[in-house]
């Protein structure tokens, strides 16, 4: 499986040059794992393994290379298998200047869960044959530079699809929401209204943010959701009026959600 | 006295200098003393901070209660020795809240002893004093509402914001005039001569109205709204502003607004048989006396060519084919309805008089009301009744057009016990008195009140209001929303309905040539809560709102809507009603393909089928 977050992180990663002073040459299965981690907050080990093709065991023994080379850490943060994410050297390694941290713990359902869409939409044929990439939120989020508004909504992704694919939707950039669990009405509207109404990229000077008449940056916004938010956004999206076309609904993969989640929801 | 007074302003001089420049800010801008007020009241977390600063280091409580005399004298020390700045940062967490509260005291008590007549140099000068403090508060408010993003539709709340406070006599000063949503769902009246900025007001208040409403739906609270304007006016004018409401409606959430009869039809054929009977002889032109004869004969004919055994008319031309004396002895004679076949046999040879006059009638009223259509079909409907140009046929289509949409409402999907399903219905009607002949305007407003509709009734003057000063009055003591007063020559009818307030006059002696003493008397009367000199001086875009005894001046915050079409496409030949045809696009829309490619495909590929009810439901 190939990964597209970042495609300048990707070549210098996946050339298996050396990006800083005194690190290690990684090989391609290392620098696939390790660039998506990085732009993911983290990942758990069945989901590397998925990501990479290799079995649960083999993922454990990847990230204690990683761990051992000081690039990343792990720890069993919640229900299921163990987390890992990259440390500071991680992140230097893969040229990406993010804040070192692990998954926050109230984080971790939705980290999974967008981990788990892009895994999805990755494994797409449709995705691969028009190269599309990725943007993560962290990515949005330190292109803002802090500079996030109180106001402001950071889509969970952003997927581009570039010109020459050989899609009718090629040249498009979609808005990803995870949505787990549901927000109000009013809430989850006023989002697809920010969402499908901003004309800048994130990062860009407030006053082009939303200029009117020009495109809108997000073609369509695509809401993934559980079955206990999907009323909700359903709601949400039939008081948009006109711009509800652009909105579409789905459930998001099974796999999308943490054991002990996956557990509770099969007992309800 | 005066030496002593002036020397304890100096030696207090950082708490003077505060109050003076709060004063005179105060004075400049229009505010109210409350405002300094709450200014020195945010100053709290400031003290605080300094207080517990002191106490830290000190570590003496004694220390701590004395600081602010020990920071006076610092100030002093540091001013004698020329650091003037330590001085201020000394002084400043005890004298901005001290100064603070000590210009507010002196403007209140500046306020009252002009709201007295008890101050100035002479009795005139508290007139001066109110028409300046006018002027400042007007600047003040014209500069808030310029302000981007400073006064938006609705609130957090879902109040709606109509534009920034000038002034408030009865009701809480605030920034912003803000009406909770409920208003907006009640009976309104707007008052305003031309070029007042009535117009303006409408559109913000149809706008919220269509956003609460939204927000009401989406909440699952009430069903979608539904705003129906008659403008009774016509012409060009009733265009142009359709089309501007187009555009904001459209910025609000509304997905599509008809504009009647010029781009959407609305099908008189869908009324109730015993409906379209009534509404049909109604349309009709009729005398009384000796003519009511002719009338009876007119309902019998109508009431057999609705009531055939068929079933009701759908078009026009439908129910002209039936008004011929063979037709309808040919629809009765199928046996068991001989009495309905003797009465047409019998009223045959006025059955083509009949018929003569609907062709006339329909001839007039264009095909406007010939469908197909109904008020279901979108968001918003503009109607333009000709009530200048032609008033009888604008009377007509009046008339048929409420019965529309009270037939409309009766019927509409939900329960009419369960209010979140039914629709949210405002109905604004501006100078319907032009078109109130056949249905009173009092009816109209009985007939909305009875069906849950809020009704907005808008009108050049007084008199434009309805066509007898009993009808006014009823309107105007029944607007439980509030009424909105722009500028009108006759304020006085609508200003007695607010109210009056008591306030203090004082009187003056004269001593001299354009002398006075400080001596005189001090009486309590009446006047009213809104100045009719003022409602008569309002500039545009300003307006009273007059409501449960108070009235708030507000500066009108014009919203803006999204450019027009830069080129008008005619429509084709095939165009019918407006809910066959694509919507046209916003500035949302603007820069994205008419038609988003389908992705459902790749979509279910990646995350499987789209979410239904059923598939929610059933989960996965």
């Amino acid at each position: 499986m190939t990964t597209s977050a970042d495609p300048a992180a990707c070549q210098t990663a996946q050339a298996g040059q050396t990006v800083h002073a005194g690190q290690t040459v990684h090989a391609g299965q290392d620098a696939a794992g390790l660039v998506f981690v990085a732009e993911m907050y983290g990942l758990q080990l069945d989901q590397l393994a998925f990501l990479l093709s290799i079995s649960t065991r083999q993922a454990g023994a990847l990230a204690s290379r990683w761990t051992n080379r000081k690039l990343a850490g792990t720890a069993r943060l919640g229900p299921g298998p163990r987390w890992v994410w990259l440390t500071r050297a991680g992140l230097q390694a893969c040229g990406v200047r993010y804040a070192p941290a692990p998954p926050a713990l109230s984080r971790l359902a939705h980290i999974r869960a967008v981990s788990e869409i892009r895994l999805a939409l990755e494994a797409a044929p449709g995705y691969q044959a028009a190269a599309a990439h990725w943007r993560s939120e962290r990515r949005l989020r330190a292109r803002l530079g802090g500079r996030l508004g109180a106001r402001d909504h950071l889509p969970d992704g952003e997927v581009h699809w570039p010109d020459a694919g050989p899609d009718a939707w090629a040249g498009e950039c979609w808005a990803i929401e995870a949505e787990l669990t549901p927000k109000t009405v009013s809430r989850t509207t006023a989002i697809m209204r920010e969402l499908l109404s901003r004309t800048g990229d994130y990062g860009c000077p407030a006053a082009e943010a939303r200029v009117p008449g020009l495109p809108p940056r997000h073609a369509r916004v695509i809401y993934l959701c559980s079955p206990a938010a999907a009323g909700t956004v359903q709601r949400a999206r039939g008081a948009l009026g006109s711009l509800a076309e652009r909105v579409e609904l789905r459930f998001l993969p099974d796999r999308a959600y943490l054991p002990a989640t996956s557990r509770a929801r099969t007992s309800e | 006295m005066t030496v002593a007074a002036g020397m304890t302003l100096l030696a207090a001089l950082p708490v003077t200098l505060v109050a003076v420049v709060s004063f005179a800010i105060a004075w400049r801008r229009g505010w109210q003393p409350g405002r300094l007020y709450r200014g020195a009241a945010w100053c709290l977390p400031m003290i605080a901070v300094w207080l517990a600063a002191i106490a830290i280091t000190s570590r003496s409580l004694m220390l701590t209660a004395e600081s602010p005399y020990l920071a006076w004298l610092g100030m002093w020390r540091h001013g004698v020795a020329g650091a003037y700045l330590a001085a201020a940062v000394l002084i400043a967490p005890a004298a901005i809240p001290a100064g603070l509260l000590a210009g507010g005291f002196a403007w209140s008590l500046r306020i009252s002893s002009m709201a007295t007549r008890a101050g100035g140099r002479s009795p005139g000068s508290a007139i001066a004093f109110d028409q300046r403090q006018w002027r400042h508060q007007v600047r003040s408010a014209t500069a808030r509402i310029a302000a981007p993003g400073s006064v938006p539709l609705l609130t957090a709340h879902g109040d709606f914001v109509a534009g920034a406070v000038i002034r408030a006599v009865g009701h809480p000063a605030r920034l912003l005039t803000r009406l909770p949503a409920e208003r907006l769902r009640s009976h309104q009246l707007v008052l305003g001569g031309t070029g007042t900025g009535k117009t303006t007001l409408l559109l913000r208040l149809w706008a919220a109205f269509m956003a609460i409403g939204l927000r009401r739906h989406a909440a699952g609270i009430a069903g979608p709204p539904l705003v129906v304007v008659l403008d009774c006016k016509g012409g060009a004018d009733a265009r142009r502003i359709a089309d501007r409401s187009r555009r904001i409606l459209r910025e609000s959430g509304a997905r599509n607004v008809a504009v009647w009869p010029d781009e959407a039809r609305l099908s008189l054929w869908a009324l109730p048989p015993k409906q379209l009977i009534s509404t049909l002889v109604d349309l009709i032109e009729h005398g009384t006396g000796g003519a009511a004869y002719y009338t009876d004969v007119m309902e019998a004919v109508v009431a057999l060519a609705i009531n055939a055994p068929c079933g009701p008319p759908t078009s026009t031309a439908d129910f002209l084919t039936r008004l011929d004396p063979g037709w309808l002895c040919l629809a009765y004679s199928a046996g068991g309805l001989d009495d309905q076949l003797a009465l047409a046999r019998s009223a045959g040879r006025q059955v083509p008089d009949v018929a003569l006059r609907f062709r006339t009638l329909f001839r007039r009223l264009g095909p406007g009301l010939d469908g197909p259509g109904s008020f279901a079909d979108a968001d918003a409907w503009y109607c333009i009744l000709e009530g200048t140009a032609e008033v009888t046929v604008a009377e007509a289509q009046a008339r048929a057009l409420v019965d529309l949409l009270a037939s409309y409402i009766g019927s509409a999907p939900g329960s009419p016990h369960d209010p979140a399903s039914r629709r949210q219905v405002l109905l604004a009607v501006d100078e319907f008195s032009a078109v109130s002949r056949r249905l009173p305007i009092w009816q109209l407003f009985e007939r909305a009140r009875s069906l849950g509709l809020a009704v907005q009734v808008s009108a050049q003057s007084w008199h434009g209001l309805a066509r007898t000063d009993d009808e006014r009055y009823r309107l105007a003591a029944t607007a439980e929303g509030g009424i909105w007063l722009l500028r009108t020559p006759h304020p006085e009818p609508v200003i007695a309905l607010a109210g009056q307030r008591a306030v203090v006059d004082s009187t003056r002696q004269l001593t001299g040539w354009l002398r006075w003493r400080r001596a005189g008397t001090s009486r309590v009367h009446d006047t009213h809560v809104a100045d009719p000199a003022l409602i008569r001086g309002l500039d545009v875009g300003q307006s009273a709102y007059i409501y449960r005894g108070g009235a708030t001046f507000t500066q009108v915050k014009r919203l803006v809507a999204g450019p027009p079409a830069l080129t008008q496409v005619p429509h084709p030949a095939g165009y019918e009603a407006l809910s066959d045809q694509p919507d046209e696009p916003t500035r949302a829309d603007v820069g994205r393909p008419a038609a988003l490619p389908d992705v459902s495909a790749f979509l279910t590929e990646a995350f499987g089928p789209p979410v239904s009810p059923a598939t929610r439901r059933g989960g996965r």
